[in-house]
């Protein structure tokens, strides 16, 4: 079981990604984006694509954009070959605003994006833990989980659907996460338990196999118990939620 | 054909939103706008703007539809453009660039390009110029204001245009200096820079008449003139922000100065006294390190970046949190930053304090809010953009810094101790090194930053001193360093390139192995037409310098391109003690390194003793408790600054473990913690402190509390108290003036006195000494506004088991108690401010009884009785128990029924230093009276688990909700 973490040009979240991977099992290479597209072959090697998060490009243009157009003119068909295999990828925050800007989810008619990344309503960059909830219990990153509680930190993380592609999303069953309130509700837009004001509180969206998950929030952020706010009233667990992400992709191998 | 691309979103924007908000106007709309230097064709338009915009939420302006697509969102009547002026950094221009180089292989020749914000309303021409007053700056930016038809007219006839840095095309011939001059010429040269062949002047040198006296005895040695690269070097490299001259100076009776006598000092008396191996590398290097664990080395370096953040308050602040990046990754071989803090001083941002820099209501001081968000924004953009954490900070309000904001900017960095069996603390380079230069372009920005930063800031403070940081750029630097070419041991010295350029950090590494041959006409620039002295003394930044040995360069250089970063050889290192720099084959620098460093004049001060001024004593105004706890909760230096923790990724790393808002109540915390390795549970925590309103009263005891706070929030988060190390930056005002002199002097004093005492050693510093605004009011008066003297002590411990880091929220049914006694000290505390002057003092610390209280207090927690503790500082125990409270929120009584002779008042809120408020599990009580003796703490209630805090004395019982009291501790900032 071997992870690619994709890296380069403002990616910063790969060390912690990797870790979380090699905590549960999987052995792993951090790679710049610059050696995959010199030798693409090398995905061959790999049963999981990851692209962390971070800051590609500085955001410029719009988060994800340039990476997202580096990879598709260096390396599209490559990485739609590795989605159509049974391999897993996942894109996490600014992974996620590249995997969407590639179009990779949901993929409902290929090739070209359908869905946006926009600013925050807020109009602010938000760090904060959030509860989401699992709506595709399909897709094996997210199998046999219920909610968890995962910190965001993004200023453009607001889903953007067109009306006819949501109602299909939905029908295909699609949506990875939602954010929900206190009460476990779906949060209905509300700050801050949307963070962000994401069109039916979505955090995440899968394609159409389930492998490739995009998500907002940072799974590996919340990986140890002691990066819980507020850890020291419940010491007993030994990792966070976002374990159960890793863990799932474990699975899906075994 | 066209020469713009402009791209709107479909749907409102944050930013939209926010400026409706704030302007009251629904009808504003943003473009997003490149101007090209060339001439598009239709089918690199379709492709490029296709490239850098988004099909499902953008839509790309044409000729043919930007009527229509305007008109449908509203009545558009004004435009204002936003772009920026030549020269200044343009990140997304850059970044546009390398995606059409990236995807358009066979793209176009040349061309340059501007990125340019376009904001349309549907108002009056006053409503615009307001906006654009909020959105841009002038010194940075160019705003044009024009009816919304010009636009449409611009639009049809391609006239968007970009402004190009137009320098003239200019040979370079030697420039030889004449010093034979008189005093008064001399000093002109000084304060006003060379003169140029057409009169100007260049620009401050910031050098005085003494300096200038000794370059000319040394060229009068030599027996040659001066040239202007010389004169240019010889004032970076003696500036005061360079070599400190004022704490190096002969002061009354001591003779080493203060630097050496309190603050090295004080760290040289602790290592004889500690004998371990706790202090690595000390004032040496960029940052000062400690012992993490066996196997790894911190370090922490805090800057400040005042003057640049009063003229460009987000350029300013940008670059100085990306700038003190730089310092880790100079550190010794190379630090990663895992950390990132930040401290604010800033005037009100709800007042216009109406400042001009020259008479006549012209050169206007910017808004005190424009500089705080610009501020804020500048520290998110370049902490979030690198990947680095920003958990630890804070902002305090005083109207006193309305003419300079301090902005310090600090970074935490870690090492392993040892890289390929070398220790990675140390560095030289060698004689026959190769000189490479990595990362960014050189262009005109920021030259004489360094000078100019040692001055008061006046009309002719110049404005290239201006940069602006490009925190991609200096992340992909950076991780070729740390990741690819540390490790290896490719390169055998390393600092970072800030004030002063390449003459100052070429300058430094040079004392390694002797001295250098620098051949200027490598270095790439941004732009063709920078004079030699401007691109060695250009403060561009992004750019390391690395001492390479010959036989690594091409693997170094290759490794660099690789990851998009540029390198070059500009030079090498000799053994020879010289500086010697060319320009095409002309040799325009050439000076022995011992006067390039050592040769500038000593200074001799003295100090007097200041007179106090009193201050108008204000008449108390009766209010109830719960009242007063309200106004004190949302007075703007204690309510909470959550909006600022939620905008600073602080998670990123996944190393937080202490994080800034603390319990379900999200109360902003004093210290954090950050857990920076996976395979060892070691932590490290953070915090600082500062308190110029203590400062004038009294500048001793204003520094020990200082020193007090910043130990103590580490002990209370749970940190080792004999691995906690200690940062100081003094940032004064006047320091010409011999009053000033003498709170300096006095400052530094306690320093030594405190730190010696706490054995908490100095590990790194950096000083500001002329905070001074000089200009006039707005009715023409010349006006000085001095900030008072500041001195930011950060403090950085080790905290050796995750169950030692403590938390900030009782449970129910635990004791509260405070540790440490409280006096009669409310003189220049939040109380005094907000609810009214009682006579009294400011806290003395008695670092003895402040010890006892710390040592037994680590003891405890280590055995596991202490359950939630916080330290108490602004607004005292009446602020510290409610934030508590709102923090765990849960409901506690307290009992004001007390035993010793203060009154309520000064009990509840007197800023006695070195306290800290616990809760304890009633039955851990026998255990904890085991370690304190009964005269050292104070029971003062209990955690109940109600929702309302009770305060309770002898008559009767004053009841507020911890929901309103949370309201008013998460009250927006007035003007924020």
């Amino acid at each position: 079981m071997n992870v690619l973490v994709l890296s380069g040009y403002g990616i910063n979240c790969e060390n912690e990604t990797l870790h979380a991977f090699e905590v549960v099992g999987f052995k792993g290479k951090i790679i710049h984006i610059n050696d995959l597209i010199q030798n693409p072959k090398q995905l061959n090697n790999y049963q999981v694509f990851a692209v962390p998060g971070g800051f590609s490009y500085g955001d410029d243009t719009g988060s994800g954009n340039a990476m997202a157009k580096k990879i598709m003119t260096n390396l599209y068909d490559q990485l739609i070959d590795f989605s159509l295999k049974d391999k897993l990828i996942i894109g996490i925050c600014n992974g996620c605003q590249i995997l969407i800007n590639l179009g990779l989810v949901p993929s409902l008619n290929k090739k070209d994006p359908e869905v946006a990344l926009i600013e925050n309503k807020s109009g602010s960059y938000e760090c904060r833990w959030v509860d989401v909830k699992v709506s595709n219990n399909k897709s094996p990153w997210l199998e046999n989980i219920s909610t968890l509680n995962l910190p965001v930190a993004h200023q453009e993380g607001q889903f953007m659907i067109p009306i006819n592609l949501l109602k299909s999303i939905k029908a295909n069953n699609l949506i990875g996460l939602q954010y929900i309130d206190h009460h476990k509700k779906l949060a209905k837009g509300q700050f801050p338990f949307n963070p962000n004001g994401s069109k039916d509180d979505i955090a995440a969206l899968t394609n159409q196999n389930g492998n490739v998950l995009a998500m907002m929030p940072h799974p590996e952020r919340a990986f140890y118990h002691y990066h819980i706010p507020n850890w020291q009233s419940n010491t007993l667990k030994k990792f966070g939620d976002g374990y159960k992400i890793f863990m799932n992709a474990k699975k899906f191998f075994a | 054909m066209t020469n713009t691309i402009q791209i709107l979103s479909i749907e409102k924007t944050g930013k939209e939103s926010s400026l409706q908000k704030e302007h009251n106007n629904k009808s504003i709309k943003i473009i997003d706008g490149y101007f090209f230097s060339t001439n598009l064709d239709d089918q690199k338009f379709t492709k490029i703007s296709k490239l850098i915009s988004n099909d499902v939420s953008q839509t790309i302006l044409t000729k043919e539809n930007v009527n229509k697509v305007l008109s449908s969102y509203s009545n558009f009547n004004w435009v204002v453009e936003i772009k920026f002026l030549p020269g200044v950094t343009d990140n997304i221009a850059t970044t546009v660039k390398e995606i059409i180089k990236d995807n358009l292989k066979s793209s176009f020749k040349s061309f340059e390009l501007g990125s340019t914000k376009i904001i349309l309303i549907k108002g009056r021409k006053e409503d615009i110029t307001k906006i654009s007053k909020n959105e841009a700056n002038p010194l940075i930016q160019t705003i044009n204001i024009y009816p919304f038809k010009k636009y449409l007219n611009n639009f049809k006839k391609d006239q968007f245009k970009i402004e190009k840095v137009k320098l003239p095309k200019k040979k370079y011939s030697k420039k030889e200096i004449n010093l034979d001059i008189s005093d008064y010429q001399l000093s002109l040269i000084g304060k006003l820079g060379i003169e140029e062949n057409d009169k100007s002047r260049r620009g401050t040198l910031g050098l005085d008449l003494e300096s200038l006296k000794a370059i000319r005895n040394y060229f009068s040695t030599i027996k040659r003139k001066p040239t202007d690269v010389e004169i240019e070097t010889l004032a970076q490299t003696w500036s005061e922000h360079c070599k400190h001259k004022i704490f190096s100076a002969k002061i009354d009776d001591i003779h080493e100065g203060i630097f050496k006598k309190y603050i090295k000092g004080a760290t040289e008396k602790i290592i004889q006294l500690r004998k371990d191996n706790f202090c690595v590398s000390l004032f040496t290097d960029n940052a000062g390190g400690i012992e993490f664990n066996k196997d790894w080395i911190i370090c922490h370096k805090v800057e400040t970046h005042n003057t640049p953040s009063a003229l460009d308050p987000f350029g300013g602040a940008i670059t100085g949190i990306v700038g003190v990046n730089r310092d880790c990754l100079g550190f010794g071989k190379g630090a990663k930053p895992i950390a990132n803090t930040y401290a604010y001083y800033l005037a009100d941002p709800n007042k216009n304090y109406q400042l001009y820099r020259q008479k006549n209501n012209k050169d206007p001081m910017l808004p005190a809010n424009f500089i705080a968000k610009g501020i804020i924004s500048g520290v998110r953009v370049g902490g979030n953009c690198s990947g680095i954490p920003t958990p630890q900070g804070n902002v305090y309000f005083d109207d006193r810094f309305a003419g300079k904001p301090l902005v310090f900017c600090g970074t935490v960095g870690i090492i392993p101790k040892k890289i390929k069996g070398k220790l990675s603390h140390k560095k030289k380079a060698n004689p026959g090194d190769i000189i490479l230069m990595a990362g960014g372009r050189v262009g005109k920005d920021g030259i004489h930053g360094a000078t100019f930063s040692s001055e008061e800031l006046d009309p002719n403070s110049p404005v290239s001193a201006v940069q602006i940081g490009d925190p991609i750029t200096q992340k992909k630097m950076s991780d070729v360093i740390i990741r690819e070419l540390r490790d290896e041991n490719l390169y055998s010295s390393i600092t970072d390139n800030g004030a002063g350029g390449l003459s100052s950090s070429i300058g430094e590494m040079a004392k390694e192995s002797g001295g250098f041959i620098v051949n200027l006409e490598k270095v790439p620039l941004k732009y063709n037409g920078l004079y030699p002295w401007e691109i060695w003394v250009s403060e561009s930044q992004e750019r390391m310098t690395l001492a390479v040995p010959p036989k690594n360069v091409k693997k170094v250089t290759k490794r660099f391109n690789a990851r998009g970063v540029e390198a070059t050889i500009i030079g090498k290192f000799i053994k020879k003690e010289k500086a010697i720099v060319k320009y095409n084959k002309t040799e325009i620098l050439n000076l022995d390194m011992e006067f390039l460093h050592e040769g500038y004049p000593k200074l001799n001060l003295k100090t007097s003793f200041p007179k106090i001024k009193k201050e108008k004593k204000k008449i108390i105004k009766k209010s109830s408790l719960i009242d007063k706890l309200h106004k004190l909760l949302s007075s703007p230096n204690i309510v909470s600054k959550e909006f600022i923790a939620t905008q600073y990724d602080h998670e990123v790393q996944a190393t937080s473990i202490i994080k800034p808002l603390q319990g379900e109540g999200r109360v902003f915390g004093n210290a954090t913690a950050i857990k920076p390795l996976f395979d060892d549970e070691k932590s490290i925590a953070l915090s600082q402190a500062a308190y110029p309103q203590y400062a004038e009263t009294n500048p001793y005891d204003m520094a020990g509390c200082s020193i007090d706070t910043a130990f103590k929030n580490l002990i209370v988060s749970g940190a080792n108290s004999k691995k906690i190390a200690i940062l100081d930056n003094f940032c004064w005002c006047s320091s010409d003036e011999p009053d000033r002199l003498y709170q300096l002097k006095e400052a530094a004093k306690a320093c030594y006195d405190y730190a010696v005492a706490y054995q908490t050693p100095f590990i790194s510093g950096k000083d500001s000494m002329f905070n001074d605004f000089k200009g006039f009011d707005k009715t023409g008066k010349s006006v000085k506004i001095s900030i008072p003297p500041t001195l930011l002590i950060s403090s950085i411990g080790v905290v050796d088991k995750i169950s030692h880091l403590t938390k900030i929220t009782p449970d129910d049914g635990d004791i509260l108690l405070v540790l440490g006694n409280t006096r009669n000290e409310l003189q220049d505390s939040v109380y005094s401010k907000i609810i009214g002057y009682e006579k009294s003092q400011n806290p003395v610390v008695n670092s003895k009884d402040a010890l006892r209280t710390y040592r037994n207090f680590e003891k405890a927690n280590k055995l596991g009785i202490i359950n939630s503790a916080i330290g108490i500082d602004l607004g005292g125990i009446g602020i510290a128990v409610t934030k508590m409270a709102i923090a765990s929120n849960k409901g506690l009584t307290f009992d004001l029924k007390l035993k010793n002779k203060i009154s309520v008042n000064q009990f509840l809120f007197s800023e006695t230093q070195s306290r800290i408020l616990v809760s304890l599990k009633k039955n851990k009580l026998p255990n904890f009276k085991k370690i304190f003796k009964a005269s050292d703490y104070t029971i003062i209630g209990k955690c109940t688990g109600s929702n309302v805090i009770e305060f309770k004395d002898n008559k009767k019982i004053m009841r507020g909700k911890i929901s309103d009291f949370a309201e008013s501790y998460k009250q927006n900032i007035k003007g924020l």
